[in-house]
């Protein structure tokens, strides 16, 4: 696939709750290799419009189109497996899965993970486990999360659990990662380290859409970066030039 | 073809105690997003020993009690709505039988007190039957009037539509949710005495097939809604009597529960749609 | 203590065991609330009892009236359940699994299990309505005197073989990535499926497991007690084996086992003593124990949702570190 390809496209894409149009009409593309920064006040539809690019809401019309592929009637499992992870803003590890477990969920392709590879017992798997569990275990030992391995998730700091999420989607080896609100609940001294690490990863060619708040974030880690408001998007481009157009300040300042 | 409008009579006034019941029912849920199963039991037993103001004043209270020492104490234990389920399950259970040794499966009728037939057209119903007709479009109306025009109304659309907003905007969704659990108790309560009216018998063993009924007519209706449980309580009441008399009586449960399953399969949200019985994603 | 007695413990136990067993898959391991669990169990039992009998027109049998009547031999029967309750589980998930909220689903189930007791015990011609079945021929009883003690201690033999047999199953479940995906599910179902998981297709797979099991527990009771009726199936029997579930410690198979011991088999015990001494009027006792249950529920929930035996928490030996995980799709450094 040629570099200038998005990696995804929307087309008027909407998302009604009963009359209340959260997501009213939205189109972008998102360039690989970049971390796509996506902001706006609260309420702006963000999350939704990331639920429904991820198929974890469905949308109520609009297209998507994902390296190539028309996944708008695509149920989410499926896109997952097909490279397209997303994270959630409120915390959703899987508590009583230890860390390594967490991770190890994720990965696609267990021998054990079917009903009949499980009955057929541990040495039809095993191989497979093992393979994952030293791939995990690489991934924690670059998070610096090791020493947890064996620690209920559901007992993390909220740092913790935000980078047991970001692990578990690498799991997948996904092409687009989409995070929700990485940084929300994490405390101020862990906000820069993770920050490092979604620079690391995008380096490496990982592309990314981040919803985020803190503009300094935003200006650190996203290029490009659409604002969205009210379901609709008001403005896109460099940091630097959205900051001089004065409807874009007001809408995410005022709305 | 007289036996059809014989029905249609019946079915009259099975729509219109499965109105009260399913009313109160999911205005609990839509309310409180929470199902509770120990509902049915609110009316059970002691209605029959009360009337009518009585039946209606212990459903509320009861409700009331469950709710304030039981169902929100672990509600903010943090207990998921899967665990409330089985919580009121188990609530269910043990009221049911911690009644059994006090009322006994004694059952009580009301019916030879009134029960001259009066001709509306080819109709043939008794006064009580024609009293709970009455009774539940009073109710209806009354409910209608609640939700649209008071304050407390409006608190509860408030709450039901989004409780973390309602709070923040000042409402006291507490005491709000306090109220509707009083109200809801007391139409059930209603709909208990109302029942124990319309059958021969009624008995604490009558409770689960009852459960069913209100709970189809809810939830064809769309879970949360009380207009809609409205409708499913005239389209439920109708057919299951009905089919009672081109069918067999012993069926009216298993009519109302085809009718739960097609919604299920085919219109999960319900009749009037709400973030109801499909799964939340987001 | 006769012998009749301890088989009878003991059978009860095995089977009780079994359920539970079951239902930790559903509910314990998969959070699949399965308010229906004691249809699979009576399908189970019927499709035994179907499978073993004559047709409704033998001698002996003509005073009941239900379909097939097939005579097969021992262990048909048994299988017949497990598979009876395997294919019972295809068209209730299929209804109900698929798109309801988690709650909605818990209650379908309940409906679903009042309703089907309703449908067998008012329609006669299926399965001899709300007398039940009964003369159900016992496993092997033509080259056994079933009356004999010895015929008792191959009953609890053949039950503890199906005890082992489901504990191997649920064990290799529990312990492997297919039980780990499922307590990820039960942990958060939409982060699963934003992982690739399929809810759906997961929990018809458990939920027809727990069928076939249940399914089987039905075959060895009815082959027991020879008699099978609406009223031994009542959705009370259901909530009975949740609560020792709660007890015994929900994802854990051992707690399973000991709830089993602890609830079903421990009330059916003390039910019986206190029957025996006569205490208060007769319905005073069943009553109390349903009061019981209903405490012991909220009691752990409360105090000790975990249970007696938590579920165990899953340690990997230690071993080999990829140390290259760069891994991204498309960007692997080899
Ligand atoms: N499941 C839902 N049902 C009804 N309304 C919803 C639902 N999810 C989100 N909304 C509404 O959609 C709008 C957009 O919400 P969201 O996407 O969460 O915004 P953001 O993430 O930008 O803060 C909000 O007004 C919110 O109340
Ligand atoms: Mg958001």
């Amino acid at each position: 696939m040629p570099l200038s390809e998005p990696m995804l496209t929307a087309r008027d894409v909407h998302r009604h709750f009963e009359g209340m149009h959260a997501v009213d009409g939205v189109s972008i593309e998102i360039e690989p290799g970049r971390i796509t920064g996506l902001i706006g006040p609260n309420g702006a539809g963000k999350s939704t419009f990331m639920a429904v690019l991820a198929g974890t809401l469905p949308a109520s019309s609009g297209t998507i189109v994902f390296r190539g592929e028309d996944i708008t009637r695509l149920p989410a499992h499926q896109r997952a497996r097909r490279g397209l992870v997303r994270t959630f803003q409120l915390p959703s590890e899987f508590a009583q899965l230890t860390v390594l477990e967490n991770l190890l969920v994720a990965a696609p392709d267990n021998r054990g993970e079917s009903l009949l590879g499980a009955l057929l017992g541990k040495r039809y798997w095993v191989a497979d486990e093992n393979r994952l569990v030293a791939q995990a275990r690489g991934l924690l030992k670059r998070f610096g999360l090791l020493a947890k391995e064996s620690d209920y998730a559901g007992m993390l700091s909220g740092g913790q659990k935000r980078l047991v999420e970001i692990m578990r989607a690498l799991m997948l080896r996904p092409r687009l990662l989409l995070l929700d609100e990485p940084m929300s609940g994490v405390h101020p001294s862990i906000v820069s380290e993770i920050a490092g690490y979604l620079e690391t990863l995008r380096d490496e060619g990982l592309t990314i859409l981040m919803v985020e708040h803190e503009l300094h974030m935003v200006d650190r880690l996203c290029d490009p970066v659409i604002v969205m408001a009210q379901g609709k998007v008001i403005g896109q481009g460099g940091m630097a030039m959205l900051r001089k157009q004065p409807e874009i300040v007001e809408a995410y300042l005022v709305g | 073809m007289s036996l059809l409008i014989a029905a249609f009579g019946f079915g009259l006034v099975s729509m219109s105690v499965i109105a009260l019941a399913a009313v109160g029912f999911t205005m609990q849920f839509g309310i409180t997003n929470m199902i509770n199963l120990a509902y049915y039991l609110n009316k059970a037993g002691i209605s029959i020993w009360i009337a009518m103001l009585g039946g209606a004043a212990f459903g509320a209270v009861f409700s009331f009690l469950i709710n304030r020492f039981v169902y929100a104490p672990f509600q903010r234990k943090g207990t998921a709505l899967l665990g409330m389920v089985i919580v009121s399950l188990a609530i269910s259970l043990m009221i049911s039988n911690a009644m059994l040794p006090i009322v006994g499966y004694f059952s009580v009728s009301y019916r030879e007190r009134f029960s001259h037939l009066l001709h509306v057209g080819a109709l043939a119903l008794t006064v009580n039957q024609i009293a709970i007709i009455v009774l539940a479009m009073g109710v209806m109306l009354a409910v209608h009037g609640l939700l649209r025009y008071t304050r407390l109304g409006k608190a509860m659309r408030a709450t039901a539509a989004n409780p973390t907003l309602a709070r923040n905007c000042g409402i006291p969704t507490q005491r709000v949710i306090d109220v509707v659990w009083l109200i809801t108790g007391g139409l059930c309560g209603l709909a208990g005495v109302v029942a124990a009216l319309d059958s021969d018998s009624f008995m604490i063993a009558s409770g689960a097939g009852f459960l069913i009924t209100a709970l189809a007519a809810a939830v064809l209706g769309g879970a949360g809604q009380p207009y809609g449980a409205m409708i499913g309580a005239v389209v439920i009441g109708l057919v299951t009597e009905l089919s009672a008399a081109v069918w067999a009586p012993d069926y009216k449960q298993v009519v109302a529960f085809g009718i739960l399953v097609l919604v299920m399969v085919l219109r999960p949200q319900g009749l009037l749609a709400k973030r109801g019985a499909l799964a939340a994603a987001g | 203590m006769n012998t009749y007695y301890a088989a009878n413990l003991l059978i009860f136990a095995g089977v009780d065991i079994i359920a539970c067993l079951a239902l930790n898959l559903q509910f314990g391991v998969s959070g699949v609330v399965n308010f229906s669990f004691i249809i699979f169990q009576a399908a189970g039992a019927y499709a035994a009892a179907i499978l073993s009998m004559p047709p409704d027109t033998a001698p002996d049998y003509s005073f009941q009236i239900y379909v097939g009547g097939y005579q097969l031999p021992f262990p048909i029967p048994w299988i017949g359940g497990a598979v009876a309750g395997a294919l019972l589980a295809l068209p209730v998930g299929v209804v109900v699994l698929r798109r309801l909220r988690a709650d909605y689903q818990a209650i379908a189930l309940l409906v679903t299990s009042i309703i089907a007791n309703t449908v067998i015990n008012n329609a006669r011609p299926l399965l001899n309505g709300a007398a039940g079945v009964a003369l159900v021929p016992q496993p092997l009883q033509d080259q056994f005197n079933t009356n004999a003690n010895s015929y008792q201690y191959l009953y609890i033999a053949l039950t503890a073989i199906c005890v082992a047999l489901v504990w191997f199953v649920a064990a290799r479940i529990v312990n492997s990535p297919y039980g780990r995906t499922l307590r990820a599910m039960r942990d958060n179902e939409i982060a699963a499926t934003a992982l690739g998981k399929n809810p759906t297709a997961l929990k018809m797979t458990i939920f027809t497991v727990g069928g076939a099991i249940a399914g089987l527990s039905g075959a060895i009771l009815v082959g027991f007690l020879t008699v099978w009726a609406p009223s031994t199936w009542l959705y009370p029997e259901t909530i009975i084996l949740f609560a020792a579930v709660i007890v015994g410690g929900r994802g854990n198979n051992l707690g399973a086992i000991l709830g089993a011991l602890l609830v079903p088999v421990g009330f059916e015990e003390v039910t019986r003593l206190l029957g025996r001494m006569n205490v208060g009027p007769p319905n005073l006792i069943p009553a109390l124990e349903w009061v019981c249950i209903g405490l012991f529920i909220l009691g752990f929930l409360w105090f000790r949702p975990k249970g007696v035996l938590p579920e165990p928490r899953h340690v990997f030996a230690g071993g080999p570190i990829e140390e290259d995980t760069r891994w991204i799709e498309g960007t692997r450094a080899s």
